[in-house]
């Protein structure tokens, strides 16, 4: 049976979100797919951050904008926890046993725009 | 704005990685300039890093600097001897006395960890004035919470929050470093930004920290290599 959607909430009661456009530099000829990385952004998160840290952050790295051939992609949070998504990222040092450094293109507040520059 | 990494090893010090990947790994990064930091174990390493860097520095198109980090006094005696001779002098803090010494010299550029392996944060209200009066800057080290996981990453984040505090409250300078030892721990500037607001300071202060600060640290460089300049406040006019 297919769920009923929710009525869209008014714009001053909705999560005001963040985009961080980011790229993952690794060894040469490294490729990452995206359960790959989304295992290690939330395990960093869950250890640093805490179950209920990371519950105020709405952290999720979208699927659709993951690109494995430049390794590039956008991670979604709210606008009062980018800083603690940025610092997380920075503490995840290995994927598997490939050492991983982040690198931090672009925060917006709109998918449109940071994809048109990204 | 520039960014400035001023703690970064090579293979010349405790390092794994050569000066080239580090200063490649730093301009992909978006730095403006960073910081070889080194012991002083014989006076030669000083003319050979120098040689390295400078070809390198144009090469790339990145500021190089060239650091020694104090580890106990007596070597600290011998840098501020040799002080024309390099950029920045850093003190790797720890020992209460070597802390409390750094703070009180004037040819001291960045005091390194003071909270080091101590239970303590290794740094008072006293030393955070001394501080600011002789322009020392604290450093905050992401390798020490890089490397560290569970209670003991908890407990260097509350020690370096306490040492925030006082900086903040006593306005001692504060610089925040990655402090690496391989290219792979360089970090974004906009992560330890990041981490200098989780560890307690405004956007605006850890700003500061990896670009106005260093900048300052730069001028006082630029002026120590004149030749007018004899010792921290004493100049030929």
């Amino acid at each position: 049976m297919e769920q009923k959607k929710l009525k869209t909430l008014k714009p001053t009661l909705r999560e005001k979100e963040r985009y961080v456009a980011f790229q993952v530099i690794s060894e040469e000829g490294e490729e990452f797919n995206y359960s790959d990385l989304e295992a290690a952004i939330w395990n960093t998160m869950l250890d640093f951050l805490g179950e209920e840290g990371v519950s105020k952050t709405s952290v999720w790295l979208m699927k659709d904008c993951w690109d494995p051939k430049t390794q590039k992609g956008i991670l979604r949070c709210n606008n009062k926890s980018v800083q603690e998504v940025i610092a997380s990222l920075g503490l995840i040092d290995r994927l598997g046993d490939n050492r991983i450094t982040f690198k931090i293109l672009r925060i917006s507040g709109t998918i449109k725009s940071i994809r048109e520059k990204l | 704005m520039n960014f400035y990494d001023f703690h970064v090893h090579s293979e010349f010090s405790e390092g794994e990685s050569t000066i080239e990947e580090i200063a490649n790994r730093a301009k992909l990064l978006g730095y403006k300039g960073i910081c070889f930091t080194t012991y002083l174990d014989d006076k030669n390493k000083i003319k050979k890093t120098k040689e390295i860097v400078s070809k390198l520095s144009k090469q790339i198109g990145i500021d190089i600097f060239i650091g020694f980090e104090a580890r106990n006094t007596s070597e600290l005696d011998k840098l501020i001897k040799l002080r024309r001779e390099y950029d920045v002098l850093l003190v790797k803090g720890s020992d209460l006395l070597l802390n409390r010494k750094a703070v009180e010299t004037k040819e001291v550029d960045i005091l390194t960890h003071p909270e080091y392996n101590r239970r303590d944060s290794g740094f008072n209200h006293v030393m955070a004035q001394l501080a600011t009066e002789n322009n020392v800057a604290i450093e905050i080290n992401f390798r020490e919470i890089l490397n560290s996981s569970k209670n003991t990453r908890a407990n260097i984040m509350h020690k370096i929050k306490t040492n925030v505090e006082i900086c903040k409250k006593y306005k001692a300078p504060i610089v925040i470093s990655s402090g690496s030892v391989t290219h792979w721990q360089l970090k974004d500037p906009k992560i330890l930004i990041s981490m200098g607001c989780l560890l307690g300071l405004e956007l605006k202060e850890a700003k500061k920290t990896i670009s106005e600060i260093p900048e300052n640290i730069i001028k006082m460089i630029k002026e120590r290599q004149d030749e007018k300049w004899i010792r921290p406040g004493v100049k030929v006019v």
